[in-house]
């Protein structure tokens, strides 16, 4: 209950459960997984919000500027695992500028000086340097895990530190990242008496790899389970180290496609002696599919007949992905449509994500989608050329993606393309309830489409916009909402300087960060409120403005 | 025999690779897909309703943007995939060949690295022709079936200049070397 007790009540009549002592709430909330749920028994009384924070564990830190390291540290001084988030999604496609910001180090720093006893330390969009893996190697002596993700700034020495230094190291994941070259046999670094690894992914190394090494590191390490590999190994020599190697249940290759190379997939069955071997690539023309495929990507060369192959043979798959193989041949000669997306989403029950690129697509097709796969949670959908209409109908795909919304009740991601009037996004205002992630691009007709969604989608913690019409109007009459939000991207819209302006006054609790082509770096100042701004970056955060931003990023 | 490969708007064959294995050959330049090549290769000679239906754009598409007009940062894939797929595009090389049947002067072409051995080239063959056709053993598929009436016989020919039946190489070396050469079909007397 935790009502703010009233002190005239005398001790006696007290319920016992206040006299508890925190370690039996600490114990207690060992039981609540959910950083939310835990933040909301922090909320209760004053009690609880101790003995939540002092026991707290794992700690996700979504936004690097939100919150800064030392509050992080002094808050929650018994974290053992940390994740850490920094640039805006749209980094991914270079639409923030360089030197943008969303360093480690002064994460690591704090880490090391507060969180001595950390296991596990994530970076997803940061710029890890050498340094920070050198302090994470010297500063954990029981560091178990590192994974990062989508950074950049680090070099194989920096690898080799940790290689070196991290006796008890489990995981070691490491995906599409940035990194630099040096030439140092980082792999051969683990100590010959190092063997705990469990997981090891270098699949974004472009550098080769020494095999014999490779060999050696995976036979001592018996509880091996997951290893990606880069493509530098070659496809015949995976058979032999399979053999070497029969506790790994999970292998990546590292590459999209085989070239061809007579019975790959038969030499890798037959060393493969467990049930289950994922093995993340798809062979262009042949496709060896386990029936226990759960994650399948594939390039868009796999054509709908080849994504027929797979709904008739995959009915575990949760999660599909089709890329395109080459985005900017207008003439689209590959044989891929929204043929493929209907049957996968017809034939597996178990599908709940899909990242698709494809040149075509039809209402029809979407509203049937929606109706086979209500139990969508994640629907990227990409139409390679702006503003597409429905190719048969030639109208906005509008109905499409309501139908979706609508239907898939559990949706928590949706990226919307093609044709699209204001009209879908009342659909996705109203209905999509669940929705945390939103991307629109290209799409709407006025300021209401971004009144709709910031007016309604309850759930809504990430919006990024680019190339749309939404002005200022809708910004500024849902201001409130973008404190509820974690924060909100928009790029080559249509804002000026002045409601930008507008917004940070009107919301101090939130950071509105304006970023200009860098070639104008003059200082917004000077600038008249009726200047259009090129991009926005919007923020919740209790750390105030943040000082690393770049000339060409201003805080208003 | 000769006629068959006649005809002024053949490519140059200009291999000088030194490799001794005589091959299939390729006509393509390399490990592009050739996809737009192949197209136009084929109808080069049909009716030109249907040659300029496919050189032109497609008619169902919509009228896209000029390239200059899209931006350079869509379609949203990540720098990192954007490399490994236009890496793993480029890497998928191709081994095209012309096939001609002996009285035909327009030949067909078929990509060698899509099959996985004899068996389906000549299966391959047999659909696009619609014939029967023979390789490597002839004297066997005689004996097996005498009374049969005469097939064709997959024939190349290789660095040297001489015709030769298809099939004695391992197929291994013949989709690993890319070499300029032609195959022709033949009529042997059964």
């Amino acid at each position: 209950m935790g009502r703010g007790g009233s002190r005239a009540a005398p001790a006696a009549a007290m319920p016992p459960w206040h006299a508890l002592p925190d370690e039996v709430w600490e114990h207690a909330f060992s039981f609540l997984p959910a950083a939310s749920d835990r933040g909301a028994a922090a909320g209760a009384c004053r009690s609880w919000l101790r003995a939540e924070r002092r026991s707290r564990r794992r700690l996700s830190v979504a936004n690097c500027y939100a919150a800064s390291p030392q509050d992080a540290v002094e808050r929650f001084p018994a974290v053992r695992a940390a994740e850490v988030k920094g640039k805006p999604h749209f980094a991914d496609f270079g639409l923030v500028p360089p030197a943008w910001g969303a360093a480690a180090a002064p994460w690591v720093a704090a880490a090391a000086d507060g969180w001595p006893l950390l296991e596990e330390l994530s970076f997803k969009r940061m710029v890890v340097t050498d340094e920070c893996l050198e302090m994470i190697a010297a500063s954990f002596r029981n560091f178990q895990v590192l994974r990062l993700v989508s950074c950049e700034g680090f070099s194989t020495a920096g690898l080799a530190a940790i290689a070196a230094g991290c006796r008890n190291l489990r995981e070691l994941d490491l995906q599409e990242n940035e990194i630099e070259d040096c030439s140092i046999h980082w792999l051969s670094l683990f100590p010959e008496s190092f063997t705990s690894l469990v997981t090891l992914n270098f699949s974004c190394l472009e550098g080769d790899v020494n095999i014999n090494v490779l060999e050696r590191l995976v036979t001592r390490c018996r509880n091996l389970k997951t290893l990606k590999l880069n493509n530098s190994i070659p496809l015949d020599k995976l058979a032999s180290l399979l053999h070497k190697a029969p506790q790994i249940v999970e292998l990546g290759t590292g590459r999209f496609s085989a070239d061809y190379h007579p019975n790959l997939f038969e030499k890798l069955e037959a060393a493969f002696a467990g049930d289950g071997l994922a093995v993340s690539v798809s062979h262009l023309h042949k496709f060896h599919l386990n029936i226990e495929t759960v994650n399948f990507q594939v390039m868009d060369l796999i054509e709908d007949h080849g994504l027929a192959v797979v709904a008739s043979s995959c009915n575990k798959l949760q999660e599909l992905r089709v890329f395109p193989s080459d985005p900017f041949d207008a003439a689209g000669q590959v044989s891929l449509t929204e043929r493929g997306l209907v049957d996968v989403s017809a034939s597996c029950p178990m599908l709940e994500s899909v990242l698709y690129f494809c040149r075509r697509m039809t209402n029809e097709a979407l509203i049937a989608i929606a109706k086979n796969r209500p139990n969508f949670t994640c629907f990227r959908l990409c139409i390679i050329e702006p503003h597409t209409p429905d190719y048969i109908t030639h109208q906005p795909l509008d109905a499409g993606f309501s139908a979706i919304v609508e239907s898939c009740k559990g949706l928590t991601r949706l990226s919307v393309s093609g044709l699209l009037t204001d009209h879908v996004f009342k659909s996705i205002g109203a209905h999509a309830d669940r929705l945390e992630m939103l991307s629109i691009a290209f799409a709407g007709n006025s300021d209401l489409g971004l009144h709709y969604i910031l007016s309604g989608c309850k759930s809504l913690k990430k919006l990024e916009i680019r190339d749309c019409p939404f002005g200022d109007k809708p910004l500024l009459a849902n201001a409130a909402k973008l404190e509820t939000m974690r924060s909100l991207w928009m790029s080559s819209c249509s804002l000026t300087l002045g409601a930008c302006r507008q917004l940070a006054r009107k919301m101090p609790r939130l950071s509105v960060e304006v970023m200009n082509d860098p070639e104008r770096a003059c200082p917004l100042d000077s600038l008249a409120d009726e200047t259009l701004i090129d991009k926005l970056y919007v923020y919740r955060t209790i750390a105030g403005p943040r000082s690393d931003t770049p000339a060409c990023v201003q805080i208003v | 025999m000769a006629e068959c490969k006649g005809g002024g708007d053949r490519s140059p064959s200009s291999s000088m690779d030194s490799s001794t294995h005589p091959v299939l050959s390729t006509t393509s330049s390399g490990c592009r897909p050739a996809r737009r090549d192949l197209s136009i290769d084929l109808h080069l000679g049909l009716s030109l309703s249907s040659a300029s239906s496919l050189l032109a754009p497609d008619s169902k598409s919509i009228p896209s943007k000029p390239r200059n007009q899209v931006p350079l940062d869509w379609p949203p894939i990540k720098p990192f995939l954007k490399r490994t797929l236009t890496a793993s595009a480029r890497r998928r090389r191709t081994l095209f060949v012309k096939v001609y049947m002996e009285g035909v002067p327009i030949g067909r072409k078929l990509d060698l690295l899509l099959l996985d051995g004899y068996d389906s080239l000549l299966a391959k063959l047999c659909h696009m022709f619609k014939t029967s056709i023979t390789y490597a053993d002839v004297m066997e598929y005689h004996r097996r079936v005498p009374h049969e009436k005469a097939a064709y016989v997959l024939t190349y020919e290789d660095q040297d200049g001489d015709w030769m039946m298809v099939g004695d190489v391992p197929w291994e070396y013949v989709s690993s070397l890319p070499d300029k050469r032609e195959e022709t079909e033949d009529c042997k007397n059964g």
